[in-house]
């Protein structure tokens, strides 16, 4: 009989079968109090029972019975009873059978199982709850049961019966263990189950005892014998047959060398600069759209090491060829960008000259001059518009007699407590017009520096082709556009509503209007279409601004002209340019003249018209519906646009054709008028004689002007001279006189709106820029001095 | 393109213009007033001036761009317009 015997090696643990037996018993009496449900402990109890008393099938029957949970009972050395509770105690109902069965397959096993089978053995009932509490109760009873039969193990594994045992108390154990689940199943609907939960003692999992053993003890001998046995074993190890010396051998595989040969890897550096700039770029230009720069966009994509410029095609070929260099290792798509570069050159070969022809080119060659321009003129544009002028510090002062004398005029000055004079800035000319005669000029309303001066014959007898010519002050040697008319150009003015139209008048009697803003050489609309165009020259365009909607159709701008065939005529735009006749101008009589001239008269009563030829005209700067004519009788008509048939009053002073009739922008009554018979007038709306006249020179004035600054300041042109009149100093005389150069005969007279100075233009197609120096005006308000120059007058005359 | 012509004439004659150059992308010169080698040389140095006078204005504001160039030595005023395809240099003196 293989009876286990729990070596007592260790003290603390002594398991006997025969008390196990015992406490088997009891404990299965014990038990079954308490647990109906533990029907799977029989087994391990079953199992242990077999094993240690073979073939006692008694005390299995009787254990089945009894003993319903677990069978392993540890006793310590004080008898005590430490054996484990299960830490896990199943449903057995649920799972009774198929744990038990797969216990049991287990444990048939091999040596495995052998080690499982008794630590089974050793152990007990919750072993079978489960294989989940076999492998937890299992492992911790296994290694407690290893304690104390591990030592045993040795011998107990040669034990085959205790295999067997195992296996047929297995079946045992199963068959009974069925029987008293069934018990317990009926005993269970009724019974109450309590169920304790004990704290167990420590659990020992791992124990390495001491494998030296003092000489003293017990075990000293047959540990001894035991070494002696191991030592003579050694000895015999030599010659034995029992132990043969073996080797093996790994086989090394035998080795190879082996060369891999490749082409040798090109490196190119490439760097770029990532301006903001270039960033900017090609983020745009890689979003524009596809068609024109889908080459771009590929590129793009390929390394962006390949510099950006890449992007634009069109850029300098130079710079493709450096491309060309850090493309060599670009993948296929770099083949393109390959070819490219090759196609770009050979475009631009062909067409350096294309360069000259792009607008860019024309726009920079333009700026480009008036740069040049500008730093010529620097000084006298500075004057011009009132800026300080700056001397050049590295400019090395050059005796220049025009300098020289100027100076010398300014140091007389600032000795001679700065008396007024007229200092020429430059002057508009150029070879175009050169022997045209300057007829008239007219700022632009919108833009103070542009200038449109016209050019044509006054006389009937020499006329030639007009001209017009649109000046800026920033390009004095050049204008800006050239016009050419066919008959000489009288008059012209420019529209404020509309700031890039230009009405002209010509000789012939034509208006027309000019588009400024476009280059077209012809006019937008002519009037030689129109039935009721004038038939002589026209004498005067005016713009003008109708505030008050008279008759419905007035709003807006409208022009009026006056031509020599004695019509003043409004035009306006419905199928072409078409005219009203505001007025007509007919032939008044002087009551005197009329007795003188009576006899003559009957004889030349076959008058060519009746109507006086007009040649100037104004109207009222506040009331747009009043205007004032002159004609070539020397009478001055003022009429109202309401009434085109008569006249509202008529002043006849002048002996000779007027040439310029002008309100004062700042005395709404006063109105000066100049004539071919030396005279300027001074008028007023309600006196019909002059207030003032004035003579200077036996010459006919061709233009007179109020200055728009000054309301006491006007200024006149006559054959041979410039002269400006200051009223608040002298009544009698000019303030400045300037001569003209000799055989030059000055035409027309404009004040330049912003700044002191005034626009002379002559016969000889010169426009020259003055500019007044020192007049000084009298402070005050200048209406109220002119007012009382004219009162004072007045009161004197009376 | 007669206009064009007529232009660059005046700019020549203006007063105190010493030489009038326009050379295209590649440095090769179109038209000048100055002989070769003096073209050549302004035209080289003034692109890579231009260039980083470009890339600087760029710089501050990727929206805005360099359209003229004035330089004010002593002696003379050099003034660039500058273009993608196009060089335009007038070299001046403004004080006599």
């Amino acid at each position: 009989m293989s009876t286990t015997r729990a070596k007592p090696k260790k003290p603390t643990l002594k398991v006997t079968p025969s008390s196990r037996v015992m406490n088997v018993s009891t404990s299965g009496v014990l038990r079954v109090n308490h647990s109906s449900t533990y029907a799977r402990s029989i087994n391990a109890s079953v199992s242990r029972k077999s094993f240690s008393l073979a073939a006692d099938s008694k005390i299995l029957d009787k254990s089945s019975v009894q003993t319903p949970k677990h069978t392993v009972q540890v006793f310590d050395e004080n008898g005590k009873d430490v054996t484990p509770q299960p830490l896990y105690q199943p449903d057995p109902a649920a799972v009774m059978s198929k744990h038990s069965k797969i216990f049991a397959s287990d444990t048939s096993g091999g040596t495995m199982s052998d080690f499982y089978s008794t630590a089974y053995q050793t152990t007990t009932n919750a072993s079978f709850a489960g294989p989940f509490t076999r492998s937890v109760f299992g492992s911790s009873t296994v290694s407690r049961g290893s304690q104390s039969t591990m030592e045993s193990m040795n011998e107990e594994i040669e034990d085959p019966s205790s295999k067997r045992d195992i296996s047929i108390s297995l079946s045992d154990v199963q068959v009974r263990r069925e029987e008293v689940k069934e018990l317990i199943k009926e005993e269970m609907l009724d019974d109450v189950v309590d169920r304790y939960l004990i704290e167990s003692e420590t659990l020992w999992l791992l124990h390495m005892p001491a494998v030296s053993v003092s000489v003293d003890s017990e075990e000293a001998e047959s540990v001894k014998e035991r070494n002696n046995l191991y030592m003579e074993l050694c000895k015999n190890r030599m010659g034995n047959d029992k132990y043969v010396e073996r080797s093996m051998q790994t086989f090394n595989g035998a080795p190879k060398t082996k060369e891999v040969q490749s082409e040798a890897i090109t490196m190119v550096d490439a760097a770029t600069t990532a301006t903001t700039w270039d960033m900017y770029d090609s983020f745009r230009s890689a979003g524009l759209g596809e068609a024109a720069l889908s080459p771009d966009t590929d590129k793009a994509s390929v390394p962006e090491i390949v510099s950006n410029h890449r992007l634009d095609p069109t850029r300098a070929p130079e710079r493709t060829m450096s491309v060309i260099s850090t493309t060599s290792i670009a993948s296929a798509s770099s083949s393109r960008i390959e070819i490219e570069p090759f196609v770009v050159p050979s475009e631009d070969e062909p067409d350096p000259e294309l360069v000259l022809q792009s607008e860019k080119f024309q726009q920079d060659l333009f700026v480009m001059e008036r740069i040049i321009l500008e730093n010529i003129y620097q000084p006298k544009l500075a004057a011009y518009r009132q800026l300080p002028t700056l001397e050049d510090p590295d400019s090395v002062p050059k005796v220049v007699p025009t300098v020289v004398s100027r100076r010398e005029e300014s140091s007389l000055d600032e000795e001679s407590t700065l008396t007024p004079a007229l200092e020429r800035l430059w002057s508009f000319s150029c070879e175009l017009t050169s022997g045209h005669n300057v007829s008239s000029m007219a700022w632009n309303k919108r833009n103070p520096d542009l200038l449109a001066v016209g050019y044509g014959q006054f006389d009937f007898k020499d006329q030639k082709s007009g001209l017009i010519c649109c000046w800026s002050l920033k390009n004095p040697t050049w204008p800006e556009r050239v016009f050419t008319c066919e008959s000489g150009v009288t008059t012209l003015d420019f529209s404020a509503s509309n700031a890039s139209q230009l009405a002209v008048g010509m000789h012939d009697g034509s208006i027309a209007t000019y588009n400024v803003e476009s280059r077209e050489k012809t006019p937008v609309i002519d009037s030689s279409d129109c039935a009721h165009k004038h038939t002589s020259p026209v004498w005067q365009v005016r713009w003008i601004d109708h505030e008050r909607g008279a008759s419905g159709e007035d709003k807006g701008e409208t022009l009026i002209s006056v031509s020599a065939d004695g019509r003043i005529s409004k035009w306006f735009l419905r199928k072409g340019l078409d005219c009203i006749d505001l007025m007509k101008l007919k032939r008044t009589r002087n009551e005197k003249d009329k007795k003188q001239v009576g006899d003559k008269e009957k004889k030349s009563e076959a008058l060519i018209s009746r109507q006086a030829p007009g040649l100037c005209f104004d109207f009222h700067p506040t009331d747009s519906n009043i205007y004032i004519a002159g004609t070539e009788e020397g009478h001055i008509h003022k009429c109202s646009c309401s009434y085109n048939e008569q006249f509202l009053e008529t002043y006849i002073a002048h002996k000779g054709p007027l040439y310029r009739i002008t309100w004062s922008p700042f005395c709404s009554d006063v109105f000066l008028s100049c004539s071919s018979d030396w005279t300027i007038q001074l008028w007023r709306q309600d006196l019909f004689t002059p207030v003032l006249g004035f003579t200077s020179t036996q010459s006919a004035v061709y233009d007179v002007m109020w200055s728009p600054k000054w309301a006491t300041v006007f200024g006149a042109v006559n054959e041979g001279r410039v002269e400006i009149w200051d009223l608040g100093a002298s009544i009698l005389d000019p303030t400045i006189v300037s001569l003209a150069s000799p055989g030059v005969k000055l035409t027309s007279l404009l004040f330049a709106t912003e700044t002191d100075c005034i626009l002379v233009g002559d016969s000889d197609g010169q426009v020259s820029i003055y500019q007044l120096k020192n007049l000084t005006v009298g402070e005050g308000t200048q209406v109220a001095a002119l007012e009382d120059i004219i009162g004072s007058t007045l009161a004197s005359q009376l | 393109m007669a206009e064009v012509e007529e232009t660059l004439k005046r700019i020549q004659t203006h007063k105190g213009v010493i030489g009038t150059i326009v050379v295209n992308a590649e440095g090769i010169p179109i038209r000048t007033t100055l002989d070769n080698s003096t073209t050549v040389q302004y035209a080289g140095l003034l692109h890579q001036l231009t260039m980083k006078a470009r890339s600087t204005v760029r710089d501050l504001d990727p929206q805005n761009d360099l359209t003229f160039l004035r330089i004010r030595p002593k002696k003379h005023e050099i003034m660039v317009a500058p273009d993608k395809e196009y060089l335009l240099i007038v070299i001046q003196n403004p004080s006599e």
